[in-house]
């Protein structure tokens, strides 16, 4: 049994198509996460997975209840922390979290202690009379974790749970991800575009971009398939790139390369080697290279090596146009 | 069936919360009807002779004092659903939607939120109505006079909740509601008797339920019949109107809000 189930879901907003047979399992227990830029798809498939949105074809089953056919059961296995901050402003975070309670049906005699409990969890407990306007981002985020996982649900869906946040709040929230984990044994299905975030946190990863689903594996079967170095050249322009390129191609040990404007990404096995080849090959070519550097590589190099081009990289003009028609679908 | 009662209440509990939070605004709410009652009130106190050719036979602002308890209801609770539209682009109603709580539990909710809000603006503007002289002849009668305010103002909200289900923005919802409000408020014996009406006029007072709702307040408030609409069928046409309201704006409310936003 898996917990989350989807059959080539698909979402179009009129001719766009933002979730393009998209198939994928997460297991019971497992951190999934979806990795992607913006406009990739990955809010729209939350949204289907959590009842909000209705798919244009294909199938999706949480807990093997189909989102369609059985929403009510869904809802009722499921926590969905948003990835605006949804805590209302006026109330105190114990009432926030009293309302959450309600909403999801909590016996009334578990309410309070459930409350204290997750209060405990994410350290607000001696906050938890003061109104949220009081609260820091950070803050707000937290108890809005902890609502989504005061009843606890099957799954939890985290749609970015870390954007806006400071470095070391993002960190901090990664420790409460964690905990929850491991005390309440959730599955937990969690969507960002921080590389690090989907490194630190999950089991599994799957790639999304243009609404499709690149690869599912963990972090490190997906860095270790790379080869284990990367070597990355900024160069000059020249006549002869091309032939630059398929000379580095046939050295042994180099297994993948990428191009982005003046930047080469070289996926290699044993990088001490090959960069001395790739000096020679410069200078038969007469091609200056700026610098070069060897790495380990990261995910935004699986990133890179899957999709073409690096994640910060969302604002080409197809994705742009993307975005914006299916922004203007959503708010129509 | 209990549970739509529980999720309703839940709706209705958070609304409250917010409401008294931020009770500036009750004061804010109650300077346009404040500005009816004293104002406009003295404005038409020439109208006397009119008011007394149907029977009336205190002053013209004793007359409108029922008329402008109605309209703070009227225009509380119509606005009322406003909120609505900050809950759907502020992520409360996908946290809503995603529970497992009824969609209608979430406008019913609302709609009894608001109506309890309604009836307390309406009851200060009955104290300031007092304050400023209007005679009250039997003080026991504010029991009905406010059970009346709260089932119209439930009904009227769903108005409100509807329309803010439907818009997508502040603007189209704005438009729609100053575009319903005023309207009904006017074709109603709110400031004039019925029977001075144009012909056409009355027909059309007589198809809104305000008219009603507004007769029967003046009945309690004054003892003063107007209009020849017995009290048992006034209250009929109002049980009525909240009933169906009820059902259109659950029905409604659920349609939208599982369309995206």
């Amino acid at each position: 049994m898996f917990s989350i189930e989807t059959k080539s879901l698909t979402k179009s907003f009129g001719d766009v198509i933002a979730v393009n047979d998209v198939s994928f399992s997460v297991n019971v227990g497992e951190i999934f996460g979806f990795l992607g830029p913006n406009g990739a798809g990955k809010s729209t498939t939350m949204m289907i997975l959590t009842t909000l949105l209705k798919p244009t074809s294909g199938q999706a089953l949480i807990s093997e209840f189909d989102v369609m056919g059985n929403a009510k059961k869904v809802r009722e296995s499921i926590g969905y922390v948003q990835q605006e901050t949804t805590v209302d402003e006026y109330l105190t975070g114990r009432e926030n979290l009293l309302l959450q309670a309600k909403l999801n049906h909590i016996p009334k005699n578990e309410i309070n202690s459930r409350i204290d409990e997750v209060l405990k969890l994410i350290e607000l407990s001696d906050k938890q009379h003061d109104s949220v306007v009081t609260y820091s981002g950070g803050m707000r985020k937290r108890l809005d974790i902890a609502g989504g996982l005061l009843h606890r649900p099957k799954v939890l869906f985290l749609d970015e749970p870390t954007v806006g946040l400071d470095i070391q709040t993002r960190r901090k929230i990664w420790e409460y991800i964690k905990k929850i984990h491991t005390e309440f044994d959730m599955t937990i299905f969690l969507s960002t575009h921080y590389m690090e975030e989907a490194d630190n946190l999950c089991d599994r990863i799957g790639i999304i971009d243009g609404g499709k689903i690149q690869v599912i594996d963990s972090p490190e079967n997906m860095k270790n398939a790379m080869g284990n170095e990367v070597i990355s050249i900024i160069m000059d322009d020249s006549n002869n790139r091309d032939s630059f390129l398929s000379q580095i191609k046939k050295i042994e040990f180099v297994k993948n390369i990428n191009e982005d404007g003046e930047k080469l990404t070289i996926f290699v096995s044993n990088g001490t080697q090959v960069i001395p080849k790739i000096f020679q090959i410069s200078s038969d070519l007469e091609i200056k290279i700026n610098t070069i550097s060897l790495t380990r590589p990261t995910l935004d190099d699986v990133f890179l090596s899957y999709t073409g081009h690096e994640i910060r990289d969302d604002n080409s003009n197809f994705n742009r146009k993307r975005e914006h028609a299916k922004m203007k679908r959503l708010r129509s | 069936m209990n549970s739509l009662m529980y999720d309703t209440y839940t709706i209705f509990w958070r609304e409250l919360k917010r409401y008294k939070k931020s009770r500036s605004g009750v004061l804010i709410r109650l300077i346009q009807p404040a500005i009816w009652i004293i104002v406009v009130g003295n404005i038409f106190s020439g109208t006397q002779p009119l008011i007394q050719s149907v029977g009336f036979d205190g002053e013209y602002i004793e007359f409108m004092a029922p008329g402008v308890i109605i309209l703070t209801a009227i225009f509380t609770s119509i606005f009322g659903g406003v909120n609505t539209l900050w809950d759907r682009r502020y992520g409360f109603m996908n946290k809503a939607l995603t529970s497992p709580i009824s969609r209608s539990a979430i406008a019913l909710g609302k709609m009894s939120a608001i109506s309890l809000i309604a009836a307390m603006q309406a009851s200060l503007i009955l104290g300031i109505a007092l304050a400023i002289g209007v005679n009250f002849p039997n003080p026991i009668m504010i029991a009905p006079i406010m059970a009346i305010v709260i089932l119209f103002s439930l009904g009227f909200s769903g108005i409100s909740v509807m329309v803010a289900a439907t818009a997508k923005s502040q603007e189209t919802f704005w438009g729609m509601i100053n575009f319903l409000g005023m309207p009904l408020f006017m074709l109603s014996p709110a400031l004039f008797p019925l029977e001075l009406l144009p012909n056409w006029l009355a027909v059309i007072a007589k198809l809104n339920p305000v008219t009603y709702t507004v007769l029967l307040v003046r009945e309690l408030m004054t003892g003063v019949s107007e209009g020849g609409v017995p009290i048992l069928l006034s209250l009929g046409i109002l049980f009525a109107f909240v009933l169906v309201m009820i059902g259109l704006a659950s029905y409604v409310f659920t349609r939208e809000v599982n369309k995206p936003f």
